[in-house]
């Protein structure tokens, strides 16, 4: 058999699925130029020119700028948490379960929860703090809500194997020499930490400016997101050129806004191992 | 931890109640929709006004959701087969490059990790359209296994890098074919990886909507596609008792690797984008 003879033809298979996908990416990008048969770039000067396709990607960067934010906020904690607990199998199984759930499920839990008639609603106005629903899906907040509940367990998981292999000896060094608490977090603890929290926001950040299903069921159709407005242009205005420069655009914009974390990653990674 | 409370600094303290607090949150929205399950009324209402087991009646017995089920299910087997298998199969070939060569086969196997799903789904949806395999099994299937490759790459490589290459060597050494000492001696070896992969790559596959949304059809459907569908346009609580059952499942899964290979494997075998850009 011929691998035998060089097992490098092992990567074939795996690289063929990846072929034919970017095959069809390529394919979309070159599509969205002939929206007619003919080439224009009218679709991306549009994009450019005209105020509602601003407003989604804008939207779409803030949406996932914040959802980032709010995970590093509330992950670090549980992180920190974690990798202190002693029972941590149990933490773990805690944090992972609901992460695994489907995210159609754990959209539908946060429209029971935020709806008009939803949980919180009917308490506040069961309560009287309020005399009409607030609204709080259907927009952003919504959105941002179940987002980072959606990825909230993959910042705690892309954090915690940072700090799970940092060495506490270095933190007692630190304390034995007179750092506070606070000192010790800042100048050890968070500079170890560091790389775990940018992966994870460089994850979480690439996962909520491509989400479609969360977007569409707590934001609605009418202040879409790229994900959602992307869904819209297929199956409702069939005008598949479009949607195919939403993804190339999506991909840009995405990968321009990775790049700053990406290098000072790399930066930080040099400056270690020299 | 509970009980060196007093003993914690301030900073362990406010990391910790923050913690808790997340720790509780977490799996709220769920119970709501365990609650809203058992209702007896037509529509969706929280609280019920009155409650019954007819919506789990009414999944279970109806043949449209039965199938999606199946189609779910033998998807995500296949998915997971297929992705441990290529994944393995590049593991190896990476083993035996040089650092440079494999740098680049590690960079296009990351790849679709950088690509946000609406973009994947696009992509994909034309490789269905130009193969005409639209709202097909084998489609979806494809779409899979490039969505679940990065996840079940990093646990194998990671497994097979830690492997004492002195074994195989004495395996071949002693007269084993290549392909014995990889039976034999790699593979008993490779557990703990292999199954994180084959459970991983399931559970993506078997849950996976934003992507799969976009190469289902009017005949062919996955689960997870047919809950958000139904969701989307009705609102009886069907869905609630179809989620409930997804919920049972997932946390069956996560106790079978907690029992199998452990949660850890989970933490420390997770995806690193930069390490795509890092090409090592």
């Amino acid at each position: 058999m011929l691998w035998m003879a060089n097992p490098r033809l092992l990567a074939i298979p795996q690289l063929g699925f990846i072929g034919l996908f970017l095959y069809g990416f390529l394919a979309i990008a070159w599509s969205s130029f002939f929206p007619d048969g003919v080439f224009s770039l009218d679709i991306y000067a549009s994009f450019i020119s005209e105020k509602t396709y601003q407003d989604i990607l804008l939207r779409t960067i803030q949406v996932s700028l914040w959802t980032s934010a709010f995970c590093v906020l509330l992950g670090y904690p549980l992180a920190y948490f974690l990798a202190r607990a002693r029972n941590t199998e149990l933490m773990l199984l805690i944090l992972i379960s609901p992460w695994l759930v489907s995210i159609v499920v754990r959209t539908f839990g946060w429209m029971l929860i935020l709806g008009n008639v939803g949980v919180i609603n009917k308490s506040i106005l069961a309560l009287g703090i309020v005399e009409l629903p607030v609204r709080m899906m259907f927009n952003t907040t919504g959105v941002i809500i179940g987002l980072v509940h959606v990825l909230l367990p993959l910042m705690v998981v892309c954090i915690l194997s940072v700090l799970v292999k940092a060495d506490r000896a270095l933190e007692e060094a630190a304390g034995s020499l007179g750092a506070t608490p606070l000192q010790t977090f800042v100048r050890v603890i968070w500079p170890i930490s560091l790389p775990g929290v940018y992966n994870g926001v460089l994850l979480v950040f690439l996962v909520a400016m491509g989400a479609i299903v969360t977007p569409i069921l707590l934001g609605g159709f009418r202040q879409t997101m790229v994900g959602s407005q992307v869904f819209q242009e297929v199956f409702m205005l069939f005008n598949f050129p479009r949607a195919a420069a939403y993804a190339v655009v999506l991909l840009i914009v995405s990968f321009v806004m990775v790049i700053p974390i990406l290098l000072h990653d790399r930066h930080l990674r040099r400056k270690r191992s020299s | 931890m509970a009980g060196t409370w007093g003993k914690m600094n301030s900073i362990d303290r406010s990391m910790a109640t923050i913690a808790v607090i997340v720790l509780f949150l977490l799996p709220a929205p769920l119970f709501f929709v365990a609650w809203v399950s058992f209702s007896g009324e037509q529509f969706l209402r929280i609280p019920p006004r009155d409650y019954s087991m007819r919506w789990y009646i009414e999944f279970l017995s109806s043949p449209k959701w039965m199938y999606s089920l199946a189609v779910s299910t033998i998807l995500g087997l296949v998915v997971a087969v297929v992705t441990t298998a290529t994944a393995l199969f590049a593991a190896l070939a990476a083993e035996r490059m040089r650092s440079g060569t494999r740098g680049m086969l590690e960079f296009f196997i990351m790849l679709p990790l950088l690509f946000p799903a609406a973009a994947m789904a696009i992509a994909l949806r034309a490789v269905n359209d130009q193969l005409d395999i639209n709202a097909t099994f084998i489609g979806v299937m494809i779409a899979h296994v490039v969505i679940c490759g990065p996840f079940a790459y990093r646990p194998i490589s990671v497994n097979l890098q830690a492997l004492d290459p002195s074994t195989r060597e004495a395996a071949m050494s002693l007269g084993a074919s290549p392909l014995y000492a990889l039976w034999r001696v790699i593979l008993p070896q490779m557990k703990p990886g292999l199954i994180t992969s084959l459970w991983f790559s399931f559970i993506i596959s078997f849950d996976e909507v934003n992507v799969t949304m976009f190469l289902v059809g009017i005949n062919f459907t996955t689960l997870p596609v047919q809950t958000y569908a139904h969701l989307a346009d009705s609102g009886d609580p069907i869905v609630a008792a179809i989620s409930v059952f997804l919920i049972v499942i997932t946390l069956l899964l996560v106790i079978l690797l907690q029992r199998t290979v452990g949660l850890r494997m989970l933490v420390n075998s997770e995806s690193r984008v930069s390490e795509i850009q890092q090409g090592k």
